[in-house]
C-alpha cells in the first residue's frame, strides 16, 4: 500500500520540486522585466532633456528627417519618436535578458539569436538614415544641375535619380538584415541590370547618330590638339 | 455703370455696361490651361452655418475654369471638419481643406515656431498663408485667387473678373485688387471711407508726396479682402497674421513689384457681407482693432522707407485727420443725399472720433516698439530654413483629407 500511495505522489513531487526550483526564477524575470521598464522610462526622460539641450528636433527638421518621418504619417516631435523607440527597444531587450532567466533552452536559443540579430538591425537602420540623407542630396545637386544647365525635365531627372538611390539603400538594408538575401540581390541586380541595358539599347538605337558625332567630335579635337602640339615642336 | 478714370500709379479696370460672364467665363476656360488658378477661401466653422456659403457653394458649382479649391478652415473641431468636409464634396473639382485646428496642421505650426518662424496668432492672416503655402506644394496652380466665405450678394461673375486680369497673359498683372461698393439704405465701409481715405491723404500733407502713400491711395477699395496674384506673389510677399492683413500685403506688393503691374478691378456693383460691430470703447475689440492694426501697418511701412515718425509728427497728423475726414464726411453727405441714401450725420462723426483715437493708440504703440512686426516669413525663408516643409504641409493636408 505504502509503495502505491509512493508511486501516486511521486509526479506531484516532482512537479512541486520542479516549481519549486522555477518560481525563483519567475520572480527574477518579472524582477528583471519591472526594472526594464523602470530604466527605459528612466533613461527616456533623460534622453528627452539631452535632445531638447541639443535641439535635436530642428537638426532632424533642417536636414529632412523630420519630412521623413511625416511621409510615414507620424506627427509626433522627431525627439518623441527617437525616445519612444529608445525605449521600446530597451523594454524589449529587458524582457529578452528576463526570458534568459526561466533557463528553458528553447527560449535561450531564440534570444541568443535575437542578440545576434541586434547589430545588424542597427547597421541597417544607420545605412537608411544615411543613404535617406545621401539621396536627397544628390537628387538637389542634380537638380539644380539639371535646371543650370537648362534641361527641361530636371524635376523628372531628380526624382528618378532620388527613386533609384531609395531602392538601392533599401536593397542594401534588407541585404544587412538578411531577409530574402538571395532574392533581394537577384531583383535588385535584375532591376539595375534591365535599366542600365534599356539606356543603352535606347542610346544606341535612338542616339546612333549623336553617339557618331560626339566620336568623331572627340577625334577631331584630338587632332587638333596633336597639330598644335606638333607645331609647337617645330616652332622650338 | 461706371466711370473710366484711371488713378496712377496702378491700373483700373472698369465695369462698362456690358457684362458678358458667359464671354469672360469662355476666355478663363482657355487662361486657365496656361496659368491654372487656385481659389483660396478662409473660413471660420461658425460661416458653415449662415447662408451667404450655401449660396457661394452655389456658384463655385459652375465655375469651370478653377484647378482647386483650397479651404483653409478655422476654430472647428474634428467633427465640425467632417461636416464642412461632406458639404464641400458637393463641388465637382478638387477641394482641399485645411483642418487648422487638427494635430496635423498644429504639427506643422509647432515645426515653424521651434525654427523661429513664428507664423502669428490664428486668423485670417495666417489661414491664408498656410493655404498659398499649400498651392505652392501642390505645384499645380500658377495662380491664387482668394476671396471671403461670407458674401452674401456673391455671384461667380465677381471670381471671373477678379481673376482675370491674372489670367489674361496678354495683360501683364501679378496682383489684382477687387473693388466695389458697400451699399444698402445706407453707405458701409467706414473704415475704408472714413479713416483710410482721411488718413493717408492727411499723411501726404505732412509728408509730401510719396510713393507707397499714393500706391495704398490709387486703390478705391484698399481694405477689400478679394484679391488675385500669381503663385510667385504668395511665395515672396510676407504677409500679417494680424487685422492690417489688407494693407500689409498691399505693402509687401508695393515692395517687391512696379505699381504697373498691379491692377485693381470692379468686381460688383454692390456687396454685402457681415458688419462689424465699431466697439469705440474698446481697441482690442471689433473694428477698432483692426484700424489700430491698419494704422501700425501704415506707419511701419513709412518708417521703413524712410520717413521720421516723430511724436509731434503723429500730433500734427491726428488735427490734419480729423479736418480731413470732416470734410469727407461732407462729400458723403452729399453722396447720400442725391442717391436717396440714410445718412446718420452723427454716427459718421462718431466713428471719425473713434478713429482718431485708433491712430493715437497706432502712434504710442509704434513709438514704443517700432519694430514690433506682425508679418509671417514669406515661403522661401521658411523652405531655406526648413526643406521639407512643404512637403510636409502637403502630407498632412492631403492627410486630413483623405481620412
Amino acid at each position: 500500500m505504502e509503495g502505491f500511495v509512493d508511486v501516486m505522489f511521486q509526479p506531484l513531487e516532482d512537479f512541486w520540486r520542479g516549481f519549486i526550483s522555477f518560481v525563483p526564477n519567475l520572480l527574477v524575470m518579472i524582477f528583471i522585466f519591472i526594472l526594464g521598464f523602470l530604466f527605459a522610462w528612466v533613461i527616456g526622460i533623460l534622453l528627452k532633456r539631452v535632445l531638447a539641450v541639443v535641439k535635436f528636433d530642428i537638426w532632424c527638421d533642417r536636414v529632412g528627417l523630420t519630412a521623413l518621418i511625416r511621409k510615414g504619417d507620424v506627427w509626433a516631435k522627431p525627439s518623441e519618436v527617437f525616445v519612444r523607440i529608445l525605449y521600446w527597444f530597451l523594454v524589449i531587450l529587458f524582457i529578452m535578458i528576463g526570458l534568459t532567466a526561466l533557463q528553458l533552452p528553447t527560449i535561450d536559443n531564440l534570444i541568443s539569436q535575437f542578440f545576434v540579430y541586434i547589430p545588424r538591425a542597427f547597421s541597417a537602420l544607420l545605412i537608411l538614415i544615411a543613404g535617406y540623407l545621401f539621396a536627397g542630396f544628390l537628387s538637389r545637386a542634380v537638380l539644380i544641375a539639371a535646371v543650370n544647365s537648362g534641361y527641361h525635365y530636371a524635376k523628372i531627372l531628380a526624382e528618378a535619380v532620388r527613386l533609384l538611390l531609395v531602392v538601392l539603400i533599401l536593397a542594401m538594408a534588407l541585404e544587412q538584415l538578411q531577409i530574402a538575401p538571395g532574392i533581394v540581390v537577384a531583383a535588385f541586380s535584375l532591376l539595375f541590370g534591365g535599366i542600365v541595358l534599356a539606356l543603352a539599347i535606347a542610346f544606341g538605337v535612338g542616339g546612333i547618330d549623336a553617339a557618331k558625332r560626339i566620336i568623331e567630335k572627340g577625334g577631331e579635337e584630338k587632332k587638333e590638339e596633336t597639330g598644335e602640339k606638333g607645331r609647337d615642336i617645330e616652332h622650338l | 455703370m461706371s466711370d473710366f478714370h484711371q488713378t496712377d500709379p496702378i491700373i483700373t479696370l472698369h465695369r462698362l455696361g456690358r457684362a458678358g460672364l458667359e464671354r469672360i467665363e469662355s476666355e478663363m476656360v482657355e487662361f486657365s490651361k496656361q496659368r491654372p488658378i487656385a481659389l483660396v477661401l478662409p473660413a471660420l466653422y461658425t460661416e458653415f452655418q449662415g447662408e451667404a456659403i450655401k449660396g457661394i457653394i452655389e456658384e463655385l458649382k459652375k465655375v469651370k475654369y478653377i484647378r482647386e479649391i483650397v479651404l483653409t478652415l478655422g476654430r472647428a473641431k474634428e467633427e465640425e471638419f467632417k461636416k464642412v468636409k461632406e458639404f464641400m464634396s458637393q463641388i465637382p473639382y478638387e477641394v482641399k481643406i485645411i483642418h487648422n485646428e487638427g494635430k496635423r496642421i498644429q504639427e506643422i505650426y509647432a515645426t515653424l515656431d521651434r525654427n523661429g518662424l513664428w507664423a502669428g496668432e490664428d486668423g485670417k492672416g495666417r489661414s491664408a498663408w498656410i493655404a498659398y503655402g499649400y498651392v505652392l506644394a501642390n505645384g499645380v496652380s500658377d495662380a491664387i485667387a482668394l476671396h471671403d466665405c461670407d458674401i452674401v450678394t456673391y455671384n461667380r461673375e465677381m471670381l471671373a473678373r477678379l481673376c482675370y486680369p491674372v489670367a489674361n497673359p496678354n495683360i501683364d498683372v501679378v496682383f489684382c485688387k477687387g473693388f466695389y461698393s458697400r451699399i444698402t439704405d445706407r453707405m458701409h465701409g467706414r473704415v475704408t471711407r472714413l479713416l483710410m481715405t482721411p488718413l493717408l491723404r492727411a499723411l501726404q500733407k505732412l509728408v509730401g508726396p510719396n510713393p507707397f502713400l499714393l500706391f495704398l491711395d490709387s486703390f478705391r477699395y484698399p481694405l477689400a479682402g478679394e484679391f488675385c496674384m500669381i503663385a510667385d506673389v504668395a511665395r515672396t510677399n510676407r504677409i500679417p497674421w494680424d487685422w492690417g492683413l489688407e494693407v500689409g500685403v498691399l505693402a509687401e506688393v508695393f515692395r517687391n513689384y512696379s505699381p504697373r503691374r498691379v491692377c485693381q478691378v470692379d468686381i460688383a456693383d454692390n456687396y454685402e457681407h457681415k458688419h462689424q460691430p465699431l466697439s469705440a470703447e474698446d481697441v482690442q475689440k471689433g473694428l477698432m482693432r483692426m484700424c489700430v492694426d491698419i494704422c501700425k501697418s501704415i506707419f511701419r511701412t513709412l518708417a521703413a522707407e524712410g520717413i521720421v515718425l516723430s511724436d509731434s509728427f503723429f500730433k500734427s497728423l491726428q488735427v490734419a485727420y480729423i479736418r480731413l475726414a470732416e470734410d469727407t464726411m461732407v462729400k458723403y453727405e452729399a453722396d447720400a443725399a442725391i442717391n436717396g441714401l440714410l445718412f446718420d450725420r452723427h454716427e459718421e462723426a462718431g466713428a471719425v472720433e473713434a478713429f482718431a483715437s485708433a491712430i493715437q493708440k497706432a502712434a504710442e504703440a509704434f513709438m514704443e516698439g517700432p519694430m514690433v512686426s506682425p508679418l509671417i516669413p514669406n515661403w522661401n525663408r521658411v523652405t531655406s530654413a526648413i526643406p521639407g516643409i512643404l512637403d510636409m504641409l502637403k502630407k498632412a493636408v492631403d492627410e486630413d483629407n483623405r481620412s
